[in-house]
């Protein structure tokens, strides 16, 4: 799944720990252009639901990806951020996106390629993730910023 | 790859891309020197560049191309065109191979010394260029190059872009702070600077993106030539407006569309020399490629005189391919019909060809155009041509943009979809609502109301009556109102392109931010009537058809700009072709202009008395079936039919009268005037001779040029020659030499004659009966 010009994620590579719908997870360090905190959302109207909104970075702007609707967790309960929304800026195809996410943790070196889970994961983590990585701090999911950004089938669909 | 050989596969390109129109007009006329020098400087630039590099084939090439132009420049041999085609190879050649080595790759194998063996003086060419691998049909287009510049990636001149978006933001985010926090008064000042020097850096940035439309234009007489001679037609093109200066992304844009049509109009539109006589058209079409502004977007006409659009063909193809029932087609306009040129998968080509037939069909073409926010037309006249009109935005980047909202958010509209605005409370607009639906008349329109809260899902709080109403025009004329709560602003927008997932919405063209860093949504018209569910039909559909819609009426004429400017008509019956004329060909002479062509002396018409011409010129040559005369003229602007009144001109000469073409007067040009005037008699042996006073200077000054101009040699009165005719004022004494006849002129109309055979001196007419008359004694 990964894309041409993306390095896949070998030993050593930094990644960066996020939570999404509750659950701690590993982005590829590499895709990751910055992480801010998204002050305002310009909601678009009728677009794909895990499309959040739009929002400015300086002169830029970015596509704001709900990561909870991408992985179809939105019903779950996750406590408001306290000040502002953390997000993760990626870049896919000459255009800026936001992923939001509970929460940006910290960065850790992966002690593993990409390995598989060996239990079937729920359908939308499925679609995101190549598998698990081991870490410092554990194994943990590794998820795909593009299939975040592609969405739920469902969404794509409708879109 | 180094530096250096970038820079020289850069600098070749950049000279070939020039050359492009140079060698047509070389072909056309194989002894133009201009066009020689600049295609010996192009391979003599080659054979010098290749001297750094290691490039024996190169050298080869060019030097001997070199070798055989320079033995043109000196004389040594003529320039035919077995020399031309010989030269043109290797020019192609060239370009191939720097092709080859900016891919970093080996040059194609062979046949290098059969190019160089065409070009000695006994080769034969024709032979040697048959036997060549001769790669038919598409080059690769090439990217184009700013023309005397220094060369930046894109990616710099994009992020410096960026940063000025960003400097704009910054300051008004500032000046929103000073507003709200005054400050020292002494701040003002320099603060405006700051403005006005940002808007000027704005503003030369967004000039660093455009280019001249040339960019495009100096490749189509190329590419003309190669496809005419492929197809076997005689095709002349006439470029106009490459001036014309837009986006470099839109250039881009639009070049592969422009080309598409261009091999459409020549495939399918001008018919083959044989069938175009039978027609009882010239063999050599026409094709005109023009570009010009309009407003803030660029207009690129591609016309040609060939067969038109079989509108009932392209009928018949859409309902045997299930695209239209029968009952649907009856209804159709014209237009309508030639407009099924752009629906997918319908082809009136009998047989594919390798031209056109390439599976890239004018709906690709439209969609192209669409999706950078422009339009595209197609007009025809059975039999007289067809003509396609692109319509594509300035820039992809800045529109002019009207702001509106909806309950909180904010959305901007593109200013070129906007025909009117008014507020529902307004007296002249009503809206009603039927079963749901919303129609709004506005001056006594009825059009279909769509609000925008309604087509986006958003909530609306504010009545109907409180709205207001923008009436919108789609691409096609169609028209419908949007209602939306409020307007906010006109504003020119920075519109950057939006993420896939919400321009698979269809109701989005774009974003851009506010002054203030917010982000907006441009909205996409055509999306908004379609996502409202508007069947919205073409305005003509109902609306009878308009004047500018019927046949041609009147004989058809060239409408073109003289060369004092002036707009005015030229019969196309008595036009043989329309060519580039060389002010350096044309001879000015005392009573009468000549012009070089075809290395043969023509008389010319239209110079008005000018003693000097500066390109560009064209030419018309003209024929009476006789005679030959050639008119030159500044350009042409359209080919319309003479259907109005010609109001005729108070005094015979060039105009025979004015009509009105297009609205506006046009000068219709005399064509028996012209040929009485221009298409010279066989100038006789042995000139008539007229003597007159050396010393009289009104003689010398006044009357020496009409004599002259009447085809009179002048004599002195100490001439030994005889002369047919004496001039001499009343009571002066005569030539001790003798004429035939003697002519007095009398200073005053009422003097009494001295003589018979005296004549006024200004009755221009007696004078010239008296001339006549001595001529024939």
């Amino acid at each position: 799944m990964s894309v041409a010009g993306q390095a896949s994620v070998t030993e050593g590579a930094l990644l960066l720990i996020v939570a999404i719908g509750g659950e701690r997870v590993v982005l590829h360090a590499a895709e990751v252009r910055s992480v801010v905190t998204i002050e305002a959302l310009v909601p678009v109207p009728c677009a794909p639901a895990h499309v959040a909104g739009l929002t400015a970075l300086r002169s830029r702007v970015l596509t704001a990806i709900d990561c909870r609707r991408a992985l179809d967790l939105a019903d779950r309960v996750v406590p408001p951020a306290e000040t502002g929304t953390p997000a993760v800026v990626v870049e896919h195809e000459g255009h800026g996106y936001a992923l939001v996410v509970d929460a940006v943790e910290d960065v850790v070196h992966a002690m593993s390629a990409p390995l598989p889970v060996g239990v079937p994961l729920q359908p939308g983590w499925q679609r995101v993730s190549p598998g698990m990585v081991e870490t410092a701090q554990g194994p943990l999911l590794l998820v795909e910023t593009t299939a975040l950004i592609a969405g739920p089938a469902t969404s794509r669909a409708a879109a | 790859m180094d530096d250096l050989l970038a820079e020289f596969v850069a600098e070749s390109r950049e000279m070939l891309e020039a050359l492009g129109g140079e060698i047509v007009a070389w072909e056309a006329d194989p002894s133009d020197r201009a066009r020689l020098d600049s295609i010996f400087r192009f391979v003599h630039t080659v054979k010098g560049n290749c001297g750094f590099f290691d490039f024996p084939r190169l050298q080869a090439l060019s030097h001997a191309a070199e070798d055989a132009l320079a033995d043109v420049r000196a004389n040594r041999r003529g320039a035919d065109a077995a020399l031309v085609d010989a030269v043109l190879a290797i020019v192609d050649r060239i370009s191939d191979m720097i092709d080859a080595i900016d891919r970093g790759e080996d040059i194609p194998e062979g046949g290098d010394g059969a190019l160089i063996a065409a070009l000695q003086p006994d080769g034969d060419a024709g032979e040697a260029l048959a036997a060549l691998p001769v790669a038919q049909g598409e080059r690769p287009v090439r990217a184009a190059r700013a023309q005397r510049s220094v060369r930046l990636p894109v990616e710099l001149l994009d992020r410096v872009m960026s940063g000025v978006s960003d400097m704009v933001l910054a300051r008004n985010d500032l000046a929103r702070r000073l507003r709200e926090h005054p400050v020292a008064a002494s701040i003002d000042g320099p603060f405006d600077r700051l403005t006005a020097i940002i808007a000027d850096v704005r503003d030369a940035m967004t000039r660093t993106r455009m280019q001249r439309i040339d960019h495009v234009f100096a490749a189509l007489p190329r590419l003309v030539r190669d496809l005419s001679a492929e197809l076997g037609k005689q095709v002349m093109v006439d470029v106009d407006g490459g001036e014309v200066e837009l986006d470099r992304e839109m250039i881009e844009m639009i070049r592969d569309p422009l080309t598409h049509i261009i091999r459409n109009a020549i495939d399918h539109g001008i018919e083959a020399p044989a069938a175009r006589r039978a027609a009882g058209k010239r063999e050599i079409g026409l094709l005109t490629v023009s570009a010009r502004q309009s407003g803030n977007r660029i207009l690129i006409d591609v016309a040609d005189d060939g067969a038109g659009i079989d509108g009932a063909r392209l009928v018949e193809k859409a309902i045997a391919g299930g695209l239209l029932d029968a009952a649907a087609a009856a209804r159709m306009t014209d237009r309508e019909r030639c407009a099924l040129i752009f629906a997918p998968g319908l082809s009136t080509a009998e047989a594919v060809t390798a031209i056109s037939g390439r599976g890239v069909g004018m709906d690709v073409v439209r969609a192209n155009i669409e999706r950078v926010g422009g339009g595209i037309e197609v007009d025809s006249t059975p039999g007289h041509g067809a003509r396609v009109t692109l319509r594509v935005p300035l820039t992809l980047t800045i529109i002019p943009a009207l702001t509106v909202a909806v309950g909180a958010q904010q959305f901007a509209i593109p200013r070129s979809s906007i025909e009117e605005i008014v507020h529902a409370a307004d007296d002249a607009v009503e809206i009603v609502r039927l079963g749901g639906a919303m129609l709004a008349t506005v001056r006594e329109r009825r059009l279909p109301c769509l609000p925008l809260a309604q087509v986006l899902g958003l909530a609306s709080a504010v009545a109907d009556a409180a709205h207001t109403l923008i009436v919108l025009r789609l691409a096609g004329g169609e028209r419908f109102v949007l209602a939306v709560e409020r307007l906010l602003d006109h504003e020119e927008l920075v519109v950057r392109p939006v993420a896939p997932a919400v321009m698979a919405t269809g109701l989005y063209a774009g974003t851009t931010l506010t002054d203030d860093g917010r982000p907006i949504l441009l909205l996409e018209v055509a999306g908004l009537a379609a996502a409202g569910g508007l069947a919205l039909e073409p305005q003509d559909r109902r609306a009878p058809a308009r004047p500018a819609a019927e046949e041609p009426a009147g004989p058809p004429v060239v409408l073109f700009i003289g060369l004092d400017g002036r707009r005015r008509a030229m019969r196309m019956a008595i036009v043989e072709r329309i060519e580039e004329a060389d002010p350096a060909a044309i001879e000015v002479g005392p009573d009468r202009d000549r012009i070089v062509v075809d290395g043969r002396i023509v008389p010319l018409a239209g110079g008005g008395g000018a003693v000097s011409f500066e390109a560009p010129l064209q030419l018309f040559r003209l024929s009476d079936g006789q005679a030959e005369i050639a008119y030159v003229f500044r350009k042409v602007i359209d080919i319309r039919a003479l259907a109005g009144e010609v109001v005729a001109a108070a005094l015979p000469g060039e105009i025979e009268g004015i009509t009105l073409i297009d609205g506006e007067p046009a000068e219709v040009v005399d064509p028996h005037w012209l040929f009485a005037r221009h298409a010279a008699p066989p100038i006789p042996a042995e000139r008539p001779a007229c003597r007159l006073p050396a010393a009289d200077t009104w003689m010398q000054n006044f009357l020496r040029p009409l004599i002259e101009s009447a085809g009179w040699r002048v004599l002195d009165e100490h001439d030994p020659h005889r002369a047919d005719v004496e001039i001499a004022a009343q009571g002066a004494g005569l030539s001790p030499v003798g004429a035939g006849r003697v002519i007095r002129l009398r200073a005053a109309p009422e003097e009494a004659p001295e003589s018979e055979g005296s004549v006024y001196r200004y009755d221009r007419a007696g004078l010239l009966a008296a001339l006549g008359a001595g001529r024939r004694a």
